[in-house]
């Protein structure tokens, strides 16, 4: 089911942003792209336009909020920033993420003892 | 989610900046990325390339944000509405014929709530209408309500402590003689602070001061209408003389335009104050006037009535023989005064409408499934190309949304017609208050949106019910079969409602034609054809009573002599007007003096018998010498004899009327000199009442209504007496020009109206139902007609068939009428309170309903029955 997966794809989408977000302070789109970037050491390719799905879905639920500023090259560009429901919408994520996937983890070194 | 929709619900309002700020951010962040590739050495043009490739589709991007952003469902409405009128331009046949039904039931449930809001609902246009109260006497003989004469309003007036202002009001007429042609207008004699009362400030000069209450003084204010059609909107006509009644009258003001009072009354041309009235005044027996009055803040009509009723015990000793049988009073709202008798059938007729409009919803319903019955195959398919079941039905909502609103355009245009050429049918002079004000504002759009919005919900509800419990796979399978069974049951049910509330409406039509037919059919005890009359204006300060007299004799002997006329005769009240005068008499062998009987009473000329066509059944006539010097006399009705003379001969008995103490006569003994058929007085009582005629010569009150007999049609008379009336006095005008047919079929004029009304709701209710019936048993043939076929082939005859048929439309029928039975008799039963001549309870309007409905069913279901009948079986198994 191709709807199932990109919906992964999405959930793990925000949390990377949101945890960008936390880490780095305000950022443009274009940053959050590079930082994801530099993160996954480009094992995770993605079209970066998709970043920008994920900074509407967050700052519909209130997570983020954005305003209007100058980057480092002085252009116009538009800063996201975590708000406090953010935080704690991250710390969540981050422990039901880190639970899943050691679940994961112990399941598939279950599976190749056999 | 509810963040994200309240989001999206901001953004739709600011969706233009927030594409172009969108725009702008993505531009920003593809030329960053394309300076990044520049700056590891790429040509620029190549990296704008593949800045675009690293991003992805940028349009689509856009367009998934803006989607995202804003609420989708808005474009999708707008995409559905689209469809919506698509689709029923394609179905022009099923648009119209839905459209026009349902037009049809909101119009005429406008047209209705639009005369129910004006006269019963619509508070009074005067300052806060909650605090007016309707001020009466109860006669306890009655006990009805009767007028008070000024002494008694004067007391209650000073001593009650509970009306801010109490007022009262009298009806009169004057006539206005400073320019010719005289006219004669209908005006009201008040107390001096009406104007206070009802906060209503003149467009001109002042109201009345408390002082021009005394007699002598005569100052008028006029009526925005008066002062522009006779005074050309002067505006320096206010401290002007006017001469009114043979008086000159200072004019003190002008009403605003559009003011009325009392609402009740033909439209009021002149206001004067009670000096007009002079010794009439003085007397506590003449009861005369009504009263209005503005409660106190935080007084209770009940502690208003509690007040005025000690009032009214303490005027007993004041003066017994006048006071002593309306010591209590009534204390009433006077907006539910005004409705009154209006209020109930007025109801009863929304009730009505709303029936016709339900099966209007039904037949609306019955096509929508018709069409959406068609549609299956296409539903099935887009359901099966990935349209979400919620997608269908929102498209049938907004089908139906659509329909909704081209019904209610429809239904406010057939309304406005409706009002303006119905509503006159009624008759000029509908003795139903403010309904001349009936018009199509806000409050009635409202409604009408109301009824539109709740009608389309019922009608679209059967079929969205449908699409969401289809089987998609099914209705791909097999065009019709297993949806249609179910579908199939829902339209019977509809038609079966549709019976059922269309014999409710039959019963109650038939109902009020019966009691209609009954008030033209039974005999006023007068003749009405062949008869004219008219009132006339005669100035009290050039007449006295001699004079006046003088008038009638030369009046009605040259009116006699005009050829056609057979009889010229005069009095007042004439049949038909109601009780006017209630008037104690003793009998001279039985006096008793704590209970006198009442009675109505007339004064007439001689022949007036003769002239009205009232039959003179024993004794005799008034002649010309009844006068003054001569034996006081009186004739009786009927009823009058066998009431107070029961089993004897009336004739020769002697009685005192209670009338004689007012004016200048003193009361005497009458003896009875002849005894006439019952006239009815008031024209929907159930029988006549008791009245006696006094000679006009003997009691010349006033000159009261002249009645002519004619040998010719009554109209082509009014010229030559109008030229005869001038000739004796050209400052006299003639008023109230009617025939006695005129005025025969005005008195029953609001009966009238609710039958029209009624019988044109179930003229509709049953054309829609035999629509309705036709149209499911037409499908079924059509549905049906494999089977017909096979039967057909295995040896079925015309019979048979044709039986199938009106087999089942007799099932639908049958169903109909005994669940409509229940509800039929209750119509009649709430009916039967605004209906004459009824025997309650009676069975033979039920079952005359039932007839017709099955008559008109057996014609609706014979055309698709004979289609079923001359099926043929070849055509049908080569389609196989």
């Amino acid at each position: 089911m191709p709807k199932d997966h990109s919906e992964v794809l999405q959930g793990t989408l925000d949390l990377m942003v949101l945890k960008t977000l936390d880490a780095l302070g305000p950022l443009h789109g274009y940053g959050i792209a590079r930082r994801i970037e530099q993160v996954s050491d480009d094992m995770l390719r993605l079209n970066e336009g998709t970043v920008y799905a994920a900074l509407l879905r967050l700052a519909q639920k209130g997570w983020i909020r954005s305003e209007w500023g100058a980057s480092e090259n002085k252009r116009k560009a538009r800063f996201y920033s975590i708000t406090r429901a953010g935080h704690k919408q991250l710390a969540h994520e981050a422990e039901s993420w880190e639970r899943i996937s050691s679940v994961i983890g112990r399941l598939l070194r279950l599976e190749s003892q056999h | 989610m509810l963040r994200t929709l309240i989001s999206r619900l901001m953004n739709t309002f600011r969706r233009q900046r927030l594409d172009e700020e969108c725009d702008e951010e993505l531009r920003g962040h593809l030329e960053m990325l394309a300076e990044r590739f520049v700056a590891r050495g790429m040509d620029p043009v190549e990296a704008r390339y593949a800045a675009r490739r690293q991003f992805g589709g940028v349009t689509q991007m856009k367009e998934a944000l803006r989607d995202r952003r804003a609420l989708p469902p808005l474009d999708v409405l707008g995409q559905d509405a689209r469809h919506a009128i698509r689709g029923l331009w394609h179905a022009q046949g099923f648009t119209a014929a839905a459209a026009v039904t349902l037009a049809l039931g909101i119009g005429a449930s406008t047209a209705v709530f639009a005369v129910l809001d004006t006269v019963v609902l619509r508070p009074l246009p005067f300052a806060e209408p909650d605090r007016l109260m309707s001020f009466r006497n109860i006669d306890r003989r009655g006990p009805h309500l009767t007028n008070i004469s000024y002494p008694n309003f004067f007391d209650y007036r000073a001593q009650n402590r509970v009306f801010e202002r109490l007022v009262c009001y009298r009806d009169a007429h004057f006539t206005l003689t400073d320019s010719l042609p005289a006219v004669r207008v209908p005006g009201e004699i008040v107390s001096w602070d009406l104007f206070s009362l009802l906060g209503v400030q003149p467009e001109l000069g002042r109201s009345f001061l408390p002082e021009e209450e005394k007699a002598g003084t005569h100052v008028v204010v006029l009526s925005y209408g008066l002062w522009q059609s006779r005074f050309g909107g002067d505006r320096g006509i206010v401290g002007r003389q006017v001469h009114i009644n043979g008086n000159s009258s200072t004019v003190v003001g002008v009403a605003p335009r559009g003011f009325q009072f009392p609402e009740d009354a033909p439209p009021m041309q002149l206001w004067t104050t009670i000096a007009e009235d002079g010794s009439m005044a003085e007397q506590r027996g003449a009861r005369v006037t009504e009263a209005i009055g503005r409660l106190r803040r935080g007084v209770t009509p009940e502690r208003a009535q509690a007040q005025m009723d000690q009032i009214g015990l303490a005027l007993v000793a004041v003066d017994p023989d006048s006071n002593r049988n309306i010591a209590k009073t009534l204390v009433m709202s006077e907006q539910e005064r005004l409705a009154g008798k209006t209020r109930r059938p007025l109801w009863i007729m929304l009730g009505a409408v709303m029936l016709v409009l339900l099966i209007a919803c039904a037949n609306v319903a019955n096509l929508l499934l018709v069409r959406s019955t068609g549609r299956a195959r296409e539903f099935s398919v887009r359901s099966a190309l990935g349209a979400s079941r919620w997608a269908l039905v929102r498209q049938l909502l907004a089908e139906s949304l659509m329909l909704g609103l081209l019904a209610s355009a429809g239904g406010v245009l057939f309304s406005a017609l409706s009002l303006k050429r119905v509503l006159p049918l009624a008759g000029e002079d509908i003795p139903i208050p403010r309904i001349a004000g009936v018009s199509l504002d806000l409050r009635v759009l409202a409604f009408c949106m109301a009824v539109a919005v709740v009608t389309v919900v019922l009608f679209s509800l059967a079929p969205a019910v449908q699409v969401m419990f289809t089987d998609v796979a099914d209705a791909l399978k097999d065009g019709a079969g297993t949806i249609a069974r179910g579908r199939h049951r829902l339209r019977s049910s509809l038609v079966v409602g549709q019976i059922a509330l269309g014999l409710v409406l039959l019963v109650g039509a038939e109902l009020l034609i019966t009691s209609l037919l009954y008030l033209v059919r039974r005999d006023p005890g007068f003749r009405p054809d062949h008869l004219l009359t008219f009132g006339i204006g005669l100035s009290d300060a050039r007449y006295n009573t001699a004079g006046q007299i003088a008038f009638s004799d030369r009046l009605r002997e040259r009116l006699r002599a005009i050829p056609g006329v057979k009889i010229a005769a005069a009095g007042f009240p004439l049949p038909l007007e109601g009780f006017q005068m209630g008037i104690g008499f003793d009998i001279e062998e039985r006096p008793e003096p704590s209970g006198r009987p009442v009675s109505n009473m007339a004064i007439v000329t001689p022949g007036f018998f003769s002239a009205m066509g009232i039959p003179i059944l024993k004794g005799r006539d008034f002649t010309e010498r009844d006068d003054t010097g001569a034996t006081r006399v009186l004739v009786v009705n009927e009823a009058f004899a066998s009431r107070f003379f029961p089993g004897e001969n009336a004739i020769g008995k002697r009685i005192e009327p209670g009338a004689m103490n007012i004016g200048e006569a003193k009361t005497m003994m009458h003896e009875i000199v002849g005894i006439v058929g019952n006239a009815k007085q008031e024209p929907l009582a159930a029988k006549a009442d008791p009245i006696y005629y006094l000679p006009y010569k003997q009691l010349s009150w006033d000159i009261g209504t002249i009645e002519l007999r004619t040998a010719v049609p009554p109209q082509e008379i009014v010229p030559a007496a109008r030229a005869v009336l001038t000739g004796l006095d050209k400052e006299a005008p003639m008023f109230q020009v009617r025939t006695g047919e005129e005025r025969a079929a005005e008195a029953i004029a609001v009966p009238r109206f609710l039958t029209i009304l009624m019988s044109g709701f179930a003229g509709i209710a049953l054309v829609l139902t035999v629509v309705g019936l036709y149209g499911v048993l037409s499908y079924t043939v059509a549905r049906r007609q494999r089977e017909i076929g096979v039967r057909i082939a295995l040896g079925a005859g015309r019979g048979t068939v044709l039986g199938l048929v009106m087999k089942d439309a007799m099932r639908m029928v049958v169903v109909g009428l005994v669940l409509g039975v229940a509800g039929a008799v209750g119509v009649q039963r709430l009916l039967e309170s605004i209906s004459f001549g009824i025997r309650p309870g009676d069975p033979i309007f039920v079952i005359i309903a039932c007839c017709l409905m099955v008559a008109a069913s057996l014609a609706a279901a014979y055309i698709p029955a004979l289609r079923a009948a001359s099926v043929d079986p070849m055509q049908t198994l080569r389609n196989e």
